[in-house]
């Protein structure tokens, strides 16, 4: 950060500038003492997960290799759902903005979906 | 075997990234230690002398800096992004105290004449001249406008320059230095009495 020479003039320059020197000195010069204020601000401090912080994508891994394990073992279903999906689709007449805006809406969850998988709270 | 080194040899930025590599609450437990006082003492003088609010938002401070040192880039100082966030936790008490304070009390805290008003001369009594002095002085700070007190405090209390404030505060330099002039134009009239005589 850029910083500028302190703002405070030295003592004699004004009475005000003076006063304010001196009570901003004190006021440095102070300490306020602890008195069990670090051990109140610790008994504040949210606790940590149980789980360690590379737990989610370890979770999102497992979750996406069992979708895959699913697909691969019902080929027939997973086949069937996306013949059947495509002829819904397909018979239906779409403009290039509506299947653009299905595209981002897609993509749009996609990646809120991963985002709040993958966020550490 | 070489001597682990004692805490007060690790610097701010290696504490923090013991913090962030390894979770460690002992190393944060350090940088409160380091910066509580001063973290303390800067929302003392903004809350005027409050120390039970000043340490509610201390501790306010300092969870709010653990939730969010990932996002500390060392751009500033520690102690200067920890003023950030107590400024920024007293603005935000500040602002639900005014919206509480509908009426009466939320004019007199906002209404300007209140700060040109010069204050009575405080009586002597027992105290020496500078310790009245240092009264009237605490009485006319805590009759600025919460962003007046706020400017002065950081640019006098925490030495820090126009820049940094401007940082701590989030206004533009020139909105720093707007608020510490109309502040000490206040001051100096609730403060007249204790100018010094003209000299011709």
């Amino acid at each position: 950060m850029v910083t500028s020479p302190n703002p405070v003039p030295p003592p004699s320059a004004d009475w005000l500038d003076a006063l304010l020197a001196g009570d901003a000195a004190d006021h440095r010069a102070g300490y306020v003492t602890d008195e069990g204020f670090t051990a109140r601000v610790m008994q504040r401090l949210p606790v940590l997960d149980a789980l360690p912080a590379w737990r989610r994508p370890i979770v999102a891994g497992l979750w996406l290799v069992a979708a895959v394990l699913v697909a691969t073992m019902l080929p027939g279903t997973a086949h069937e759902i996306a013949r059947d999906m495509f002829t819904l689709f397909a018979a239906r007449p779409f403009s290039l903005s509506t299947l653009g805006f299905a595209i981002f809406a897609v993509g749009l969850a996609t990646w809120t979906a991963a985002a709040l998988a993958l966020r550490k709270e | 075997m070489a001597a682990a080194p004692r805490t007060h040899d690790i610097t701010d930025a290696q504490l923090i990234a013991r913090c962030l590599v390894a979770d460690d609450r002992h190393a944060f437990a350090e940088l409160v230690k380091r910066h509580q006082s001063s973290v303390r003492a800067c929302l003392r003088k903004l809350t005027a002398g409050n120390h039970a609010l000043a340490d509610d938002l201390a501790q306010d401070t300092f969870v709010l800096a653990w939730r969010n040192l990932k996002s500390f880039r060392q751009e500033a100082r520690f102690s200067t992004w920890l003023y950030r966030i107590a400024t920024n936790c007293w603005l935000a008490q500040a602002r639900k105290r005014h919206e509480e304070l509908l009426g009466d009390r939320d004019a007199e805290i906002s209404s300007d004449d209140d700060g040109d008003a010069a204050l009575p001369h405080s009586s002597g009594g027992d105290h020496a001249p500078a310790a009245t002095m240092k009264i009237d002085l605490e009485r006319a700070l805590a009759r600025l406008s919460d962003a007046e007190r706020a400017a002065i405090v950081q640019c006098y209390h925490n030495d820090l320059s126009h820049e940094e404030a401007a940082y701590v505060l989030g206004w533009p330099v020139g909105t720093v230095k707007t608020h510490i002039l109309r502040g000490k134009q206040k001051l100096r009239t609730a403060l007249a009495a204790w100018a010094p005589p003209a000299t011709t």
